[in-house]
Formats: structure tokens, C-alpha cells, sequence
């Protein structure tokens, strides 16, 4: 399997391919969205786990040629710990008060973690498999090992794969990396692991 | 006609509430009140909201109007226009 692409995005910044930036000030993932000038009025509705990831996607992807044609063989594939907790917390203040009880539809179809996935292969007219495991914390060897099951399948050509992390109080902590089925052995665990402590290889 | 001319203030200050508050709970980032025609469909080819905004638009009636829309295929009709949405909810509010 090789690593194509990656982006590592933390507390401290973000790293594209290795190519290190300062994290705006912020809700990031917004004033990147307006810096960079996209156009998908969508984004606004998103809770702040599709935002983080939909916006690390969108900068791992901005160069692939005929990035928007739909396509079958590409799988989404992604991992955290406190899955739509977020969300979910923001949700719960519109049911928690009996006497002011008005749930938010909008909140409501965030409440799961997956749609993360599904934004991202909306996004990109992606129609192969999309799927987010939540894991007790960070696992390299569990990352490398799924996405050696997911590329099994004949047709699945490449993964969109990685952690997409936010708690409420926490830093975002994400590593989204593009991975293709070519024998280039440089997706491995070790490999993964120097990403994520070091957002580099 | 005094009455009218006040009226007709009060229900375009109203309108213009409305459609900030429309912007707000919908989430339409960047746009203002001004940018939204009162009588543009507000589904389909004018605003392009969904049924998740449409579902929004119910919560923000009872919530803030006291309106419980009891059928929801009924927002079909309520959420033609701001003036269509504006005119309801001048006569059945309830706050």
C-alpha cells in the first residue's frame, strides 16, 4: 500500500505533506473555508465534526485532478474516540429543560459520527464504502490493519482514512491521509505513528 | 388609513425580523435579511432549503410564536414566501 497524501492538524498547527502552517485563530476549519474561497453553502449546517473534517479533506484533496467526478473505488474510512460528542452536547440543551423543550432537527441529524464520512463522499462524489470505528485512542496499528481489509475488496482502489477527533474543552486532533493499493510499502504502522506525533515523515 | 399606513410599517419591520431570525436558526451564513425577496419561495428554486430546514422553520414557529403546526405536510403551504409565512403568523400567533 502507499501513502499518497496527509494532513495532520493539532494544537500546534497544521501540517500538509509535511509543509507546516500556523492554525488561524479560532474556529480554523471556518476561516479556512472563507481564505480559501470555497463555494459550498453547506458547510455552515455541518456540526463541528464534519466542519474539522470536511475542511482537512478539503485541503488533502485540493490538487487531485477530476477531483469531483463521481467514483466507486474510492473508500472512506475514518476513526475517533468521542465520536458526535460534540454535537451531541449541543443537542442536549435543546431537550434538557421540559419546560422549554424544542429539539433541533438540524442538531438531530448530527448526532451520529458517521455523517462525517457521508460529507465528505457527498463532497466528492464518492460512492464507494464509507465507515467510522471509535477506538479508545489513537491506534496506528488498527488504522494500517483496517485499510489493508478495506483495499481487499476488488473494488476499492484507494482509502480516504485517518482520525477526526473533537471533544468539548478539547484541542482538534486530526491525520487524514489518502492511501492507494500500490505495492510502495510506506503505509505501515511506523510510518503512521511518526505522522501522528510528528506530522511528518 | 392612518391605521393602514402604521400597519404596513409594522408588518415590514416584522418581515425584516422574521427573515433574521430565518438566517439565524437556518444557518445561511453571509446572507442578510435584504437579500431574502418576501415573495421568493423559500423551497426549491428560491432559498434551496431542505427538509431538515423545513423542520427548523416548525420548531422556530412554536417557539417563538406559539404555533404548532399539527400536520406537517401543512408547512407546504405556510412556507410558500416571507410574506406567505409573515401573513400566518400575524393571524394564529399565540406570543
Amino acid at each position: 500500500m502507499r501513502l499518497l497524501q496527509y494532513i495532520r492538524v493539532n494544537s500546534e498547527g497544521i501540517w500538509l505533506n509535511g509543509r507546516f502552517s500556523a492554525l488561524p485563530t479560532g474556529d480554523w476549519a471556518e476561516a479556512l473555508y472563507r481564505q480559501d474561497g470555497i463555494q459550498y453553502p453547506k458547510f455552515f449546517k455541518m456540526d463541528h465534526l464534519c466542519r474539522i473534517g470536511w475542511m482537512a479533506s478539503e485541503l488533502l484533496l485540493a490538487g487531485e485532478n477530476d477531483r469531483f467526478e463521481p467514483r466507486t473505488d474510492r473508500a472512506v474510512i475514518l476513526f475517533n474516540r468521542s465520536g458526535s460528542l460534540c454535537n451531541d452536547t449541543q443537542y442536549q440543551t435543546t431537550i434538557q429543560d421540559p419546560d422549554n423543550y424544542f429539539p433541533s432537527p438540524a442538531l438531530f441529524v448530527y448526532t451520529l459520527p458517521n455523517i462525517v464520512t457521508g460529507e465528505i463522499a457527498i463532497r466528492n462524489g464518492y460512492r464507494g464504502e464509507t465507515s467510522c470505528y471509535l477506538l479508545p485512542d489513537f491506534d496506528a496499528g488498527i488504522l494500517v490493519e483496517t485499510s489493508r481489509q478495506a483495499l481487499q475488496d476488488p473494488g476499492t482502489r484507494s482509502l480516504l482514512t485517518g482520525w477526526v477527533e473533537c471533544a468539548p474543552g478539547q484541542s482538534d486532533d486530526l491525520l487524514l491521509c489518502l492511501v492507494d493499493a500500490e505495492t510502495e510499502e510506506n503505509w505501515n504502522e511506523k510510518n503512521l505513528l511518526q505522522l501522528y506525533r510528528y506530522g511528518h515523515l | 388609513m392612518k391605521k393602514t399606513y402604521y400597519n404596513s410599517i409594522d408588518m415590514d419591520t416584522f418581515k425584516q425580523e422574521l427573515k433574521a431570525e430565518i438566517i439565524r436558526v437556518l444557518n445561511l451564513d453571509g446572507m442578510q435579511p435584504d437579500d431574502i425577496n418576501d415573495a421568493e419561495p423559500l423551497f426549491g428554486e428560491g432559498l434551496g432549503l431542505d427538509s431538515i430546514d423545513a423542520l427548523e422553520l416548525i420548531v422556530l414557529l412554536e417557539k417563538n410564536y406559539g404555533i404548532k403546526l399539527e400536520k406537517p405536510e401543512d408547512g407546504k403551504a405556510v412556507f410558500q414566501s416571507v410574506n406567505v409565512l409573515a401573513d400566518y403568523i400575524t393571524r394564529n400567533r399565540k406570543k
